[in-house]
């Protein structure tokens, strides 16, 4: 699979699933959705689709909705996507012309507000709040771009062959958690804790869990010092980990 | 060789209130070195396959017959022997004495010395298949230097190899996927699956004339999972498809070497390889390899241009026929296993009294140890690190070692500390596993 592909599931399944905790978290964004009723599909073409429910102050990331979307935002190629994601292109509105209000007002106020916390820097990080909320984000979106790695990267789809029966929870001790598992031909992930994991890797802070995932810390030093503790099928984690380095070659 | 065995006596102390290790001096000193070295311990000594690591010790101090100590002060009875080289126990004398002897007259010189031709004599009169040896320092060394020997002989690119096998850290033998590896690094590998004959069968048909050598573990001992010994008939079903084929067949013999027969593990399994590696046990924890090879394959040896700065050291050469000659003299291969039979199986009766079940695969002499009771294999990893805190040095992830200096004091040492940690995990989880 080519690149803009890649990309574009990461963009559609790891990235847009962060919205879900955004309007959780984030007081701006709960505010902001808080009278929300619309369904809103990002559809591309050769890549796939995903629909964003809004409804009761909370959102929903799903990749089948019970109902019709309102909108529907057309993408025509994995690459137009990406552009928009890089903020160079626009989507195609093909559904919900009377709902332009919406889409060109309200809804990038709620994406401004994704990017905010999915791009931090030193002067955000120094913010306890925000530590929480981007840990929180990076480690979904970590475990939701391993899937897509897993089934369509060149290195993702070799280590996927060594994971087979596969479940990995990551967690922040006493904090936030989410899982993956191997199911059939594909992998499923799951937020919150496994009831029971084949697998742990877990960090002992929020602040160690940041460091680590956005790359500032040594995986191998990490989890010999006892900062982050691994348990179980570490082989497992040992297939992924090359994986999982791989996300910031497209996201980055 | 089967794992059960009849007629094992143990006993366990009632007094025996095992203490748990500190390692403050051990986390000062890996702080140092992560300031200055890759991730503090690189490689297969890393703590990160620990579980957890804080419960293992990462720097050790000095060592002797089958101990060691750690910069902390505490004792270990070591059941992973340096991953393998330590075979007849730490600073064994006779070992010693012929490496320091050799080292006082000349070890890295201008010319190889006089004993890596007594070496290579006593080594191809050891090893049954052997004509010819040639000397390195690690096994992965002469992994690869057998391919490199299998394809010049051959004129041949492909190599087949098995899922999950180790032969070292070169790019070919780690696989794609892993750091550094890149596709064409691995473009001429083929991986089948253990005991599999029919898979090399097809492998053999896809690819006509294109095979150079199949290389493998003379049993399959991967990390991370038990160990499985051939079934019945499979090396031999390998041979004659090697030399139907043209393919060099290659034994990895670095770790099982010297702890299965004496006269190399192919013996063992009643096969002829055209090539064995060997590492490890050799020399008792000195650097040095070797390859050695059935005659035909001599010419094509000397025509592969394959060398190190320290491959000629004479002390090592010393230190390896020294141990050849011990290993010989008490037969090694006899002595471990029944060491490790009855530690083993002591072990198993008393994890079993708790309801534990103690699986142990492979030879006695190097198995792969794992309590079974739990899938996600945690409580595995509690119940050995809780023993290494304790004094008995288990790891969760590699097959173990015995050492021929491993004493009845050293077994009912393990056995009470085995004991100790079961009730302790008893009491902890009841019966939840």
């Amino acid at each position: 699979m080519d690149y803009e592909f890649i990309k574009s599931r990461l963009h559609l399944y790891a990235v847009l699933q962060n919205i879900e905790d955004l309007v959780q978290y984030d007081d701006v964004a709960k505010n902001l959705i808080k009278d929300w009723n619309i369904i809103v599909k990002f559809s591309v073409r050769k890549a796939g689709s995903v629909y964003l429910i809004f409804e009761n102050g909370k959102c929903t990331v799903r990749e089948l909705s019970p109902k019709k979307p309102d909108v529907i935002l057309f993408f025509t190629s994995p690459a137009h996507l990406n552009k928009m994601f890089d903020g160079k292109a626009n989507p195609i509105p093909l559904k919900g012309i009377t709902k332009l209000g919406f889409l060109t007002k309200k809804f990038p106020k709620l994406t401004e507000r994704l990017e905010y916390y999915l791009k931090p820097d030193e002067q955000k990080l120094k913010d306890k709040n925000y530590v929480t909320i981007n840990t929180v984000m990076t480690l979904n979106t970590a475990l939701y771009a391993l899937k897509e790695l897993l089934l369509f990267d060149p290195i993702g789809e070799h280590a996927a062959k060594k994971v087979k029966g596969s479940m990995v929870m990551m967690n922040v001790n006493k904090g936030p958690a989410a899982y993956i598992e191997q199911k059939g031909n594909t992998f499923e992930v799951h937020k919150g804790y496994a009831q029971q994991p084949l697998a742990v890797l877990e960090f002992t802070s929020i602040k160690i869990a940041n460091d680590f995932l956005n790359g500032k810390m040594d995986a191998f030093s990490a989890i010999a010092s006892g900062a982050v503790a691994t348990k179980g099928h570490i082989e497992w984690l040992d297939a992924v980990s090359p994986v999982l380095d791989r996300v910031a070659l497209y996201l980055s | 060789m089967k794992v059960e065995a009849k007629g094992i006596k143990y006993s366990v102390s009632s007094k025996s209130k095992s203490k748990t290790y500190t390692y403050t001096k051990s986390q000062k000193l890996f702080q140092r070195a992560l300031k200055v070295i890759p991730c503090g311990i690189p490689g297969h000594f890393s703590p990160a396959p620990f579980v957890p690591p804080t419960m293992y010790p990462f720097y050790a101090e000095r060592s002797k017959g089958s101990h060691f100590w750690d910069i902390d002060g505490n004792e270990f009875i070591d059941y992973m022997c340096a991953y393998g080289p330590i075979v007849l126990g730490y600073n064994h004398p006779q070992v010693e004495k012929a490496a320091q002897e050799q080292n006082s007259k000349g070890n890295c010189m201008t010319a190889p010395g006089k004993i890596m031709v007594d070496l290579a004599e006593y080594l191809t009169d050891t090893i049954a298949m052997a004509d010819w040896a040639f000397f390195a320092k690690n096994g992965g060394d002469v992994t690869n230097l057998a391919v490199m020997i299998a394809r010049a002989a051959t004129g041949r690119k492909k190599i087949v190899m098995i899922k999950g096998g180790y032969h070292g850290v070169a790019p070919w033998m780690q696989g794609y996927g892993h750091y550094g590896v890149i596709e064409e690094d691995v473009a001429n590998i083929i991986t089948i699956d253990w005991n599999n004959v029919k898979q090399f069968e097809e492998v053999i048909a896809a690819n006509p004339g294109a095979i150079a050598g199949f290389i493998a573990t003379p049993y399959h001992h991967p990390t991370f999972a038990d160990s499985e010994f051939p079934a019945d008939g499979y090396w031999q079903r390998i041979r004659e498809l090697c030399t139907q084929h043209g393919i060099v067949l290659i034994i990895d013999d670095v770790r099982c070497g010297f702890r299965l027969d004496i006269r190399g593990s192919a013996e063992y399994f009643g096969f002829k390889p055209d090539l064995a590696c060997y590492c490890k046990a050799i020399a008792n924890g000195h650097p040095i390899s070797a390859l050695v090879g059935v005659d035909a394959l001599k010419t094509v040896a000397a025509k592969v241009f394959y060398t190190g700065s320290y491959w000629y050291q004479a002390a090592p050469m010393a230190a390896a026929l020294a141990t050849l000659k011990e290993l010989r003299r008490i037969n090694a291969p006899v002595l471990l296993n029944k060491i490790g039979k009855k530690l083993f199986e002591g072990m198993k009766k008393i994890c079993a009294s708790y309801g534990y079940e103690l699986k142990i695969t492979g030879a006695y002499s190097m198995p792969f140890v794992r309590i079974t009771n739990d899938p996600s294999n945690m409580l595995h990893q509690e119940w050995c690190a809780e023993c290494t805190a304790r004094g008995a040095y288990f790891t969760s992830h590699h097959n173990w070692f015995v050492c021929a200096a491993v004493s009845d004091k050293d077994i009912q040492k393990t056995w009470n500390i085995v004991d100790d940690v079961c009730k302790l995990l008893k009491k902890k989880y009841g019966d939840k596993y």
